[in-house]
């Protein structure tokens, strides 16, 4: 066995030629903070990838075993064409980069790998990956940069995203293309909407299920490890592919992770899949794209953004499209989300993407401190799109829910200094309250369609007005369970038709009267 | 400021000018303008473009011993003509890192036909 390896050795360095093959090369002149000057290049692209050339003057062993950390090879990403030469992102630890260093150009622009073989792994910005599993064997280069798809091309969103969530896929449907910004403080539960609605996908069958894509921008390690773990209990990573370019990697790979992101999403799309990118968050990328872009010595503008700032998101989202039949009928639908300050949503970076985007998911703190779960302020939450895609029996539940509940909460403050209550407000109050009960929902519990549309219609019949307030959530609980057990048809035809029948009424309507019956303890006896 | 007096100052020299007499219109010049305290950054400056002009034409032949000079300097011999060199703009030196082979280098090109390069991929082709 050792023989024939020899054998083969020997054979190829006695039949080396020499190359005359001659790259393209430049000089690293300055390096700093994860950029560098490079003289020469003059023929360099935009976004092309460059070699550090670190094993020169080195001895053949000490280029074959670099020291702990140094291992594979060293790339950077051109992002500056100057006159005498091209500035660069190292991708990777930039102490390996010193001054003279040869760099060579690879005549080719960023590409991450992705395929079938990428689902449930959790891989860097660049696609390597970093769970420990092995290398790729079977995998298609997918460019990081490239141009969305035409007006022609696309077609109008008509398949829903089932976020599992009460609260928006009845009053802030998603389409699947679409692209819905989740935004609010921190702690407020949005990596929260985003996981449930990877996890939720499980309930969608096999073949028509989205390949979710969750990137994690400048996210402490423990955070993403922790998603990976839930991910995993909740059975949901076989479907998923985690990007990760944590806090402490270099900006560079924290830019690119979502143009990633969007790569690996990109092959599955042309391939006729449906896919949901979560970007977790753009504020990051924003914040490490402004490092990067100082660093280039790029003019700043406002906030010290650089002047493009809004054109890299633009171009990241609209990345997200819904195919046309004839271009395979796929489709990428992207949830960015957006981390404000204080609520403030007139920033520079939230009002761009909401800009941008096709709708948002506002959650605010106060709710989410009264314990009010998913915090989601319905007032200025909007779908632009996704009502197109709403299931026609989610919509016949959910019609009036949203301007009910946006009167709820007028009244609300207004209920603060009244005293005497008329009883048509009074019972307005009271039916907000119980609304606002049911459409709270554990985190990681993400309910399927069909039972949301029940739980809703059982709503809808007054079933819980004559519940105190504090004990709604138990009892929709408990018809959750009676449903499942006793309405299992009816549910499977919600499922199948996405219609709510005569027949399906009238069988909800005897189950509700059965529930009633069966547990008259909780509705006081009556 | 200085970079831009350091890169007329080239582009005169360049041009064709005489040295000596391009640095003294420089001085003359910078003397009207109340600007002679620049002259040290420029003549850092200057220098700094004659290095970088300087690497961008000389090329450097690499091998691993004095003897293989020879040998390597008639084979890339074909590569200087089309990379438009003269013999005399290209430096020879030993890097015993090569083991064998020879690594021109020089004008924005590298040309690797060394033994550490071939087993080096060798290896890399074989580990990866």
């Amino acid at each position: 066995m050792a023989n024939t390896i020899v054998d083969k050795i020997i054979k190829e360095i006695e039949a080396h030629a020499p190359s005359t093959q001659a790259a393209h090369v430049g000089a690293v002149t300055a390096v700093g903070d994860g950029v560098v000057a490079i003289d020469g290049l003059s023929k360099a692209v935009m976004s092309e990838v460059v070699l550090f050339e670190e094993g020169k003057g080195k001895p053949l062993f000490g280029a074959m075993n670099p020291p702990a950390g140094r291992a594979g090879e060293l790339f950077g990403l051109v992002l500056n064409l100057e006159e005498d030469g091209v500035r660069a992102a190292v991708l990777g630890d930039t102490a390996r980069v010193s001054e003279g260093m040869t760099v060579k150009s690879t005549g080719r622009v960023l590409s991450v790998p992705s395929g079938e073989e990428l689902l449930g792994r959790v891989v860097n910005a660049l696609g390597e990956p970093i769970d420990g599993k092995g290398p790729f064997k079977k995998v298609t280069l997918m460019s990081i940069e490239r141009e969305s798809y035409g007006v022609i091309d696309r077609k109008s969103v008509s398949v829903p995203v089932q976020t599992g969530i009460k609260a928006i896929d009845s009053m802030i449907p998603i389409g699947r293309g679409q692209r819905e910004l989740i935004i609010g403080d921190r702690s407020t539960g949005k990596t929260t909407i985003a996981i449930d609605t990877i996890i939720s996908q499980r309930n969608e069958p096999r073949e028509t299920r989205p390949i979710c894509i969750y990137v994690a921008i400048g996210q402490k390690e423990s955070k993403t490890a922790r998603i990976v773990e839930s991910l995993k209990q909740a059975r949901a990573l076989e479907y998923t592919i985690v990007v990760d370019a944590p806090a402490s990697a270099p900006a560079a790979l924290q830019y690119l992770a979502p143009f990633a992101g969007a790569a690996i999403g990109e092959y599955f799309m042309d391939r006729g899949r449906d896919v949901v990118v979560v970007y977790d968050d753009l504020s990051k990328q924003a914040v490490a794209y402004r490092q990067l872009s100082l660093l280039l010595r790029r003019p700043p503008g406002r906030e010290a953004y650089p002047g493009d700032i809004f054109y890299l998101h633009s171009r990241l989202l609209e990345r997200a499209a819904c195919l046309s039949e004839e271009k395979g009928g796929g489709s990428l639908t992207a949830l960015p989300i957006i981390e404000t300050q204080d609520g403030d949503v007139s920033g520079y970076i939230p009002t761009n993407v909401i800009s941008i985007t096709d709708g948002q998911i506002f959650l605010v703190a106060e709710l989410f401190n009264k314990g009010i779960r998913p915090a989601i302020d319905v007032g200025i939450s909007v779908s632009r799109v996704g009502s197109a895609a709403q299931k026609k029996a989610m919509k016949g539940v959910a019609g009036g829910l949203k301007l009910e509940l946006a009167q709820f909460r007028e009244l609300e403050a207004f209920m603060q200094f009244a005293q005497d209550l008329d009883k048509a407000t009074a019972d307005r109050i009271a039916s907000g309250q119980r609304m606002v009960e049911i459409l709270k929902q554990k985190n990681g519990v993400p309910i399927p369609m069909e039972m949301q549309v029940a739980i809703l219609y059982a709503a809808g019949q007054k079933l819980f007005s004559d519940v105190p307030v504090a004990q709604v959530t138990s009892v929709e609980a408990r018809l959750s369970e009676f449903f499942e057990t006793e309405c299992a048809k009816t549910l499977a035809e919600i499922k199948a038709t996405g219609m709510l029948s005569e027949k399906s009424k009238k069988e909800l309507d005897t189950a509700i009267g059965e529930f009633r019956l069966a547990h008259k303890e909780l509705f006081g006896g009556k | 400021m200085e970079t831009a007096y350091a890169l007329a100052l080239w582009k005169m020299i360049e041009g064709g000018m005489k040295p000596k007499e391009t640095v003294m219109k420089l001085r003359e010049a910078l003397g009207k303008r109340g600007r002679v305290n620049l002259t040290p950054k420029i003549a850092r400056a200057f220098a700094r473009i004659a290095e970088r002009e300087h690497r961008k034409r000389v090329v450097t032949l690499s091998v691993a011993r004095e003897k293989d000079a020879l040998k390597a300097e008639r084979e890339v011999k074909g590569i200087l003509q089309e990379l438009g060199v003269s013999a005399k703009d290209m430096k020879v030196r030993v890097d015993d890192s090569l083991i064998g082979g020879w690594r021109l280098e020089g004008r924005e090109r590298l040309i690797d036909a060394s033994y550490k390069e071939l087993l080096l991929s060798i290896y890399n082709r074989a580990t990866q």
